[in-house]
């Protein structure tokens, strides 16, 4: 298995155009179609869990009012706010040492035929290791300490983001490298202003695979190994035997995430890509 | 008087990475450009005329000999150059791409608006050069490479890609500059007209290893007339010696 890949050929600039983009704003039916097909999955999957509650009648698989009202009782409780920021916390310093070192090994890889030579099998273990296998490890490395989430959220969500930046840096205009070599950009303005928007695509694709990673991982090293956080209360409702605490837990964790990935991400990413809407005005 | 750019026996060859085998562009070739002249390098595809911009530019190092003067080598080098496509970052606007060709220069970023004022863009500062034209896109180019007051100036084709009246209207933006503001240039060109209209010296390339089979002094002063007699008849004799 190797990691190489084509760089795209350059885009060339036509005489007196430059108006190309993607095609303008789809018609406004589609606005709406888009929400409301979305809103009838969740309609669905809500009316069919219910169903299936009712049907079997269990305490292991909990109604759709059984689920709410556990999620009233803990958006109500000041504790979920507590758990809810310090499993934000872990991910936030872990997602940013991983950010930080993909950067760092993704251009490099990227520039480099050695480096790509040298970094490779550490990508390629690091994308194969089960997130689970990290949780485990870091519980046992580093115990409870905040080091043990962050470096799971790290390891875990590293080699994605690399191989994403990796395949970016790959793909950056190369005679925009030349121009900057000409004209002397220092490695500040290089980083800043070619290498940066140049990958910004790779970075936030690469960000949404991580982070979706670094969820899945820091849930499971707080059941193991953390008395706070959102794992650990998931851990508690488990140990209770709580199902519709958990279901609960579940469904506020799926929803704030959500919403950093609409609200966050998606604002960053609109805010990176301005300059592409204009053009295609 | 000293010289602006100097190659001194240059070598220079390509290994083929299908067959393996080794092209020798540049063979001991020797190449010296005078203060406050423009050199235009005519000749077919694969003569070697932009692996020698790039050599000066640095892009690429020759194999044997070297490349020297004031402004091109080590620390002191400054440079503009434009090249066949603008190479402007699309994600920064107008001002912001000469801007950073300024800051990396060492001058002050403010001098982006009078450089685009020089090439009739001052009104386009705040855009994004996605949204210009391709002639306009590559009046930014321009605009760079003379904000920076440049030590020496390498145009690579730099209308090639326009079309027949854009490219006029720019070859003459350039002879205006020019005019303004002696500087040292050299120019890799396909066009025997652009070439006779603004260089002082244009010289003929062919043959592998590559060498200078003529060399025309351009001696009418600026600013030059496309429709001139004069460097019409000096046009066909450069086309005769292409064909």
């Amino acid at each position: 298995m190797s990691l190489r890949t084509r760089a795209p050929a350059p885009e060339t600039a036509t005489p007196e155009t430059g108006h190309a983009g993607p095609p303008l704003a789809r018609g406004a039916s589609f606005r709406w179609r888009g929400p409301a097909a979305a809103a009838s999955f969740l309609v669905l999957l809500v009316g069919g869990w219910h169903g299936m509650a009712l049907a079997m009648d269990s305490v292991l698989v909990p109604g759709v009012d059984q689920i709410g009202a556990e999620v009233l009782r803990l958006v109500s409780d000041p504790g979920f706010y507590t758990d809810l920021g310090v499993t934000f916390q872990r991910v936030a310093l872990g997602f940013a040492l991983a950010f930080a070192v993909a950067v760092f090994v993704g251009i490099a890889m990227g520039r480099s035929p050695l480096a790509r030579r040298f970094f490779e099998p550490a990508v390629l273990i690091g994308l194969t290791v089960p997130g689970l296998v990290w949780a485990l490890l870091c519980v046992i490395w580093f115990g409870v300490a905040l080091i043990n989430p962050v470096m799971a959220v790290a390891l875990s969500s590293a080699p994605a983001l690399t191989l994403s930046i990796y395949q970016g840096t790959r793909a950056t205009d190369a005679q925009l490298l030349e121009m900057a070599h000409v004209y002397r950009f220092s490695t500040r303005d290089r980083l800043r202003y070619l290498w940066l928007p140049s990958l910004a695509p790779a970075l936030f694709g690469g960000a949404r695979l991580g982070l979706s990673l670094a969820w899945k991982v820091i849930v499971l090293v707080e059941i193991f190994g953390m008395s706070s956080g959102v794992g650990a209360a998931i851990n508690g409702e488990f140990a209770a035997q709580n199902v519709a605490g958990v279901l609960a837990w579940t469904v506020l964790f799926a929803v704030v995430m959500a919403v950093l990935e609409y609200g966050l991400l998606q604002g960053l990413e609109n805010r990176a890509g301005r300059w592409r809407k204009v053009a295609a005005v | 008087m000293s010289t602006a750019v100097e190659l001194r026996r240059v070598g220079k060859s390509f290994t083929s990475t299908r067959d393996r085998r080794t092209e020798h562009v540049f063979e001991n070739f020797s190449l010296t450009v005078e203060p406050g002249e423009l050199v235009a390098l005519v000749g077919a595809s694969g003569t070697g005329k932009s692996t020698l911009l790039h050599m000066v530019a640095g892009l690429e190092r020759p194999d044997t000999g070297e490349v020297a003067g004031a402004g091109v080598d080590g620390a002191r080098r400054r440079l503009g150059m434009v090249f066949q496509q603008p190479r402007l970052l699309d994600w920064l606007s107008v001002r912001a791409n000469v801007e950073i060709a300024l800051r990396s220069a060492g001058l002050d970023p403010a001098l982006a608006d009078a450089a685009l004022r020089d090439v009739g863009l001052a009104e386009y500062a705040d855009k994004y050069p996605s949204v210009l034209s391709g002639g306009q896109r590559q009046r930014v180019a321009v605009a760079r490479a003379f904000a920076i007051d440049p030590a020496v100036v390498l145009l690579d084709e730099p209308f090639s890609a326009l079309d027949e009246l854009t490219g006029r209207r720019l070859r003459l933006l350039l002879q205006d500059l020019w005019t303004r503001q002696s500087r040292v240039g050299l120019l890799v060109t396909h066009s025997p007209a652009e070439a006779v209209l603004l260089a002082d010296r244009v010289l003929v390339l062919a043959g592998r290893p590559a060498r200078v089979v003529r060399e025309y002094r351009v001696d009418l002063p600026r600013p030059r007339a496309p429709e001139d007699p004069e460097l019409f008849d000096l046009q066909r004799r450069v086309v005769a010696d292409l064909l």
